[in-house]
């Protein structure tokens, strides 16, 4: 009896995966990893311009963040963290705030204080050129400009990916 | 020639100088000194294999010239299809001098329609600075009078805020136009001075 339930609650499962909503979108999700990391330009908050391409020969990480993800809170501080130790070894972060109200995005990007360039993005362009689906979206681009390495949202432990990623891009 | 075809002759001549710049299977070993090792190939009759690689060489480079030459055409066929002669609009952005204004962005509008808007990294800026002149946009109009308002923005004298305009009334004719927004330093007033010329 117990085999018979155990089989029926596995087809279950298995019947409920396959049709369930979110399993097939996450199978779907498309994502830009082996391709071009798309060229943008955008302001900086301390009034700079920065273009994405003219850092190609160094590792890039852009993260796109939001003021109400609230994963974008614990992540930023945890980009400061990388970016003060490698920066010196040729790792770029980029923060790109992706909040159509630039006022409070500033406000929150100043309360952040974190080491690294924050831009802001109030076009929708750059979000449809790297496939953004969901806040923060982290993407680890190599040498040559190519995304080698996507993350969706910001858990524990995800900042140790990041290192593990970054330390081989750096030895490229 | 259609641009089909071209591309047809393109994907051939990249093929073929891919084919001949890999190293030949059959390449003779390099004998050791002191020692009477033949060649796995004999050499054709007459001709030292330096003399084979150095024609084959020159096969290679004049293939990869060929590529060169049919990528250009290419490249220029497709620029006469997207923007045919009769109605091309092509503007450039020049600066000479910038003591007065530090560029940030530039605006165009044509017929006031927004056609661009251009942000300019330090980079860009300083090879503008250097003699550089760059086409910020090329696109269609058709013939007939139109109207060009270009913004530029940036950090005047005395790093303050600057943003001016320049309009120009141009005609369009059956050929194609092209128009220079120009940056220069008034240097009596200790202004920046922005002008559009029309290239005739």
């Amino acid at each position: 009896m117990r085999r018979v339930l155990l089989g029926l609650s596995l087809m279950l499962s298995a019947l409920l995966g396959v049709s369930s909503p979110a399993a097939s979108s996450r199978a779907a999700a498309p994502t830009l990893v082996g391709k071009n990391a798309p060229d943008f330009v955008l302001k900086a908050m301390d009034g700079r311009n920065l273009r994405m391409s003219e850092f190609r020969g160094q590792v890039v990480l852009v993260n796109f963040w939001a003021r109400w993800a609230g994963d974008s809170r614990q992540e930023m501080p945890a980009l400061d963290r990388i970016n003060t130790t490698y920066s010196r070894a040729g790792l770029v972060v980029l923060g790109v705030s992706v909040d159509e109200d630039l006022g409070r995005a500033r406000e929150f990007a100043g309360a952040m204080k974190v080491s690294y360039p924050i831009m802001f993005d109030t076009g929708a362009a750059i979000g449809r050129d790297y496939l953004l689906q969901k806040m923060p979206m982290t993407i680890l681009v190599d040498r040559a400009g190519v995304v080698r390495y996507s993350n969706v949202g910001f858990k524990r432990g995800d900042e140790r990916a990041y290192l593990d990623h970054i330390r081989e891009l750096l030895r490229e | 020639m259609s641009i089909i075809a071209r591309g047809a002759l393109l994907a051939c001549a990249w093929a073929a100088g891919a084919a001949l710049a890999a190293p030949p299977a059959t390449a003779p070993a390099t004998p050791a000194s002191g020692t009477t090792a033949a060649p796995d190939v004999a050499p054709a009759a007459g001709v030292a294999p330096a003399d084979n690689f150095k024609t084959l060489d020159q096969e290679v480079q004049g293939l990869k010239k060929d590529v060169i030459d049919l990528n250009k055409d290419l490249f220029v066929l497709e620029e006469e299809l997207l923007f045919p002669s009769n109605t091309q609009v092509a503007l450039y952005v020049s600066m000479d001098v910038g003591a007065f204004f530090a560029l940030d962005s530039v605006t165009v509008k044509i017929d006031n329609k927004e056609v661009k808007n251009y942000l300019y990294t330090a980079r860009e800026a300083d090879a503008l600075l250097k003699g550089g002149v760059q086409q910020i946009y090329l696109g269609n109009l058709k013939v007939g009078k139109h109207e060009l308002v270009a913004f530029f923005t940036g950090k005047g004298p005395a790093e303050r805020d600057y943003k001016r305009g320049a309009t120009i009334n141009f005609d369009k004719g059956v050929g194609a136009k092209y128009l220079e927004l120009k940056i220069t330093d008034r240097v009596a007033k200790h202004q920046p001075e922005f002008s559009i010329k029309d290239w005739e």
